[in-house]
């Protein structure tokens, strides 16, 4: 009896969870709850608030976008059955996803339904629109900001100019970590050959795991190698055990993180740790003052009113790729048809090295074309330099990759 | 008149195929064969996104079968259902795009490969028990993961593996209609291979293993060699069940076979009911659609109170977690037989309505 009941409420659960009758309808998945919640929330925070902003501010030319945030807990087969629940409720116009997991398993879903998915993935092979290099086309991903590889690759340019300034003599030696999963192990052999091309001895890859522990083990193994430059390829999490631990150890190694490898919290956690530590940055930081933060402010009052939360560089990103597919939605109602995915996808070509209207200096200039995604390989280098409770951080280096064509997808 | 369509009140079986047999009453085969066939006719009436949960409710179902059959009938432990799950997602779609075996062989094989790899892992389980045999599976989990993320050759290592979908007669079964008869071909063979497996002479050996593992030594009964065929066996399902789950994403990652996942289908085994083909359904349908209820839930929270606002989305989201959480506690607390006890009950009730005891 009982279960009969409970079934029958699941049932109607189940039924009920319909997105409300929509202008525009687009997906919106993050991870609150998961293995990547700490940078996953404040990225959906900035597309969230982002596309409520659009929605009061006139919308897509007076469409309103219709969304709903789905928390999947970085679980694939979640992602899967969301996506699912969407495609058969109503024909999607676009999707934010999140990260490596859903964004690989949905690669020939999109394709075959027709629906750009902006990610915050930024593997090299989501790059290649066509196949060309890579075993499979991602046809309908795109996403703002440089590839993994393009920002390691710019970090190596740094660490090679660096090595010069310092008049560090003979080869520098270059060394890799990161766990062995498919996030961190991305950018690895591409990057390697570049380092390789640019000078550096290339010493074999150290691993440490995606979940923070203590690494005295890695860092000890780091300090023996005699690496002077080392790429941390994780997430920021384990970045600030390794950090601490390589402290207690005293490595001389100059440490490089991805985009999501380091933030402001992260620095704020590993306190003097991190002090000189460089990574990517693809977006403007709170403290800055260039024109387009003033419409980032206006957008992040929607959900913190009183103005004083200071966002990291990851929420800023999150409206940047909010706000490139608003641009294509507002460019495909003009097209016949309206806004639908292959529209979007069709628009994002349009224009080259655009910032959308009002984010003047916080997006960087970036350009899709039907036969490379790579929307920008400019690449920005902050450095951190924290004395005791002084947090502060620095651009040091702006990296402009060349789009060479063998790169595509790799 | 007393039809055979009841149940006596006692034993008079007078055969042991009466005593084995897997419907008690022809009315028991009736329903399951009508369910059967309203299966068949179910995509032309259900909706894209709850064909897709019937299917993951197909291919973890396979899969958690095969551990039922290692912890619920022989009375082993792993920690390792997921690596071998993975290893069949792998193997298929790496037959199929490597020596371009045809996916519906493919999937079998890659099974067969799991098997050996089941076998292989399960050596240990001659001679550990209890704790110390989880702790050997467990390490079979690591080694699997970091095989996959290493073997480029075989897995594609960190960009993964494409797995083509399942073609048929030159008739591509891409979509969610498509493949769930796959998946509903496969459900139905596996779970009836499981049921009347415990018919056999090998099914008694693993349950007199189970039950009293001395006494099954001293009637004969070769306790490493039944040991290590449960872990084969098991590691069949879960290999079957991977190669369905690679086929239908059309991407396989070494992301996603983590020791989360091999605890969830222990969860699903315990929460269906230990030693039942039956329950072990039963629990993979609570545990798949357990989140999707609770996102229901949530869906509705939100339109109630109106507007998606972050901190809405993230308060919301931890309730949805803890709610799962909190779902599986009472479950366990209240009934810890599984969900085939309740359904007994539940029977036994309306049968007996109205002079239940």
């Amino acid at each position: 009896m009982r279960n009969l009941l409970l079934a029958s409420a699941a049932v109607t659960l189940v039924c009920t969870g319909t997105a409300q009758a929509a202008d525009i309808a687009i997906g919106h998945l993050a991870d609150l709850t998961g293995a990547t919640a700490s940078v996953s929330k404040p990225f959906a925070a900035g597309v969230a608030d982002a596309l409520n902003y659009i929605n009061a501010n006139g919308g897509v030319k007076g469409d309103k976008i219709a969304f709903e945030t789905v928390d999947y807990s970085y679980q694939v087969p979640r992602a899967m059955a969301q996506y699912k629940k969407w495609t058969s409720e109503s024909k999607l116009a676009a999707i934010q996803g999140w990260g490596t997991g859903d964004t690989e398993a949905l690669v020939s879903s999109v394709a075959k339904d027709e629906i750009p998915y902006f990610s915050a993935s930024y593997s090299g092979h989501l790059t290649d629109p066509q196949g060309k290099t890579s075993a499979k086309a991602a046809p309908y991903n795109f996403f703002y900001g440089p590839s993994y590889t393009d920002g390691c690759r710019g970090l190596v340019e740094w660490a090679a100019a660096d090595w010069k300034k310092k008049g560090g003599k003979g080869q520098a030696k270059f060394v890799h970590m990161g766990d062995n999963h498919p996030y961190p192990n991305a950018p690895k052999d591409a990057c390697g050959a570049y380092a390789k091309e640019k000078g550096f001895e290339i010493l074999n890859p150290i691993q440490y795991s995606l979940k923070p522990g203590d690494f005295k083990a890695q860092c000890l193994s780091l300090k023996e190698s005699g690496a002077d430059y080392a790429y941390l390829a994780n997430t920021s999490g384990s970045t600030i055990s390794l950090l601490k631990s390589c402290e207690t150890v005293g490595t001389k190694a100059q440490f490089m993180g991805n985009i999501w490898g380091m933030d402001e919290a992260g620095l704020k956690a590993s306190g003097e740790a991190a002090n000189g530590m460089t990574w990517v940055v693809a977006a403007t930081t709170w403290a800055d003052t260039t024109p387009g933060m003033t419409l980032v402010r206006e957008i992040s009052k929607l959900s913190d009113p009183s103005g004083k939360e200071e966002r990291p560089s990851h929420y800023m990103r999150g409206i940047c790729s909010a706000f490139y597919m608003k641009e294509a939605m507002d460019m495909a109602t003009t097209m016949p048809g309206g806004v639908t995915g292959a529209n979007i996808k069709a628009a994002m070509y349009k224009k080259s090295n655009w910032v959308p209207a009002g984010l003047e200096g916080v997006c960087l200039p970036s350009t899709w074309k039907a036969d490379d995604h790579r929307g920008t390989t400019q690449v920005m280098v902050y450095q951190a330099a924290i004395k005791g409770e002084d947090v502060k951080m620095t651009k040091v280096y702006a990296a402009e990759l060349p789009r060479r064509p063998e790169w595509l997808g790799w | 008149m007393i039809s055979s369509s009841l149940i006596p009140c006692g034993q008079f079986k007078t055969s042991y195929a009466k005593d084995t047999t897997i419907f008690d009453t022809p009315v028991m085969r009736a329903w399951a064969v009508l369910s059967v066939l309203f299966l068949i006719a179910a995509p032309s009436f259900l909706n894209n996104y709850h064909l897709s949960i019937l299917i993951q409710i197909g291919f973890m179902g396979i899969a958690a079968l095969g551990l039922n059959i290692l912890v619920g009938y022989t009375g082993q432990i792993s920690l390792g259902h997921a690596g071998f799950f993975g290893f069949g997602a792998f193997a298929s779609a790496w037959l199929n795009n490597s020596f371009g075996v045809p996916v519906v062989l493919a999937m079998p094989l890659a099974a067969v490969m799991t098997t050996v790899l089941g076998l292989l892992f399960g050596i240990p389980a001659g001679r550990l028990k209890g704790l110390y045999l989880a702790i050997a599976t467990f390490a079979s989990q690591f080694i699997l993961e970091d095989f996959f993320a290493r073997a480029d050759w075989f897995s594609g290592g960190s960009s993964g593996a494409a797995a083509a979908p399942v073609n048929l007669f030159g008739y591509e079964l891409s979509g969610d209609k498509g493949f769930f008869y796959v998946v509903l071909f496969w459900v139905v063979v596996m779970f009836l291979i499981g049921s009347n497996l415990l018919r056999t002479r090998d099914g008694r050996a693993f349950i007199a293993v189970r039950d009293h593992y001395l006494s099954a030594e001293v009637m004969g009964i070769n306790l490493t060699k039944y040991r290590i065929l449960s872990f084969g066996l098991s590691s069949f399902y879960a290999g079957l069940g991977g190669a369905l789950y690679g086929h239908y994403l059309g991407f396989v990652s070494a992301e996603g076979f983590t020791i989360l996942m091999s605890i969830e289908f222990l969860g699903m085994i315990i929460i269906g009911g230990l030693g039942s083909v039956a329950g072990t359904l039963m629990g993979t349908t609570f545990m798949v659609l357990l989140p999707e209820v609770m996102e229901g839930g949530v869906s509705i929270a939100k339109s109630l109170i109106g507007g998606d606002v972050s901190w809405l989305n993230e308060g919301l989201a931890y309730i949805k977690q803890a709610s799962i959480g909190l779902a599986i506690i009472l479950f366990l607390i209240f009934e810890p037989d599984g969900l085939i006890h309740r359904w007994r009950l539940g029977r036994s009730y309306w049968k007996l309505y109205p002079f239940s005891y």
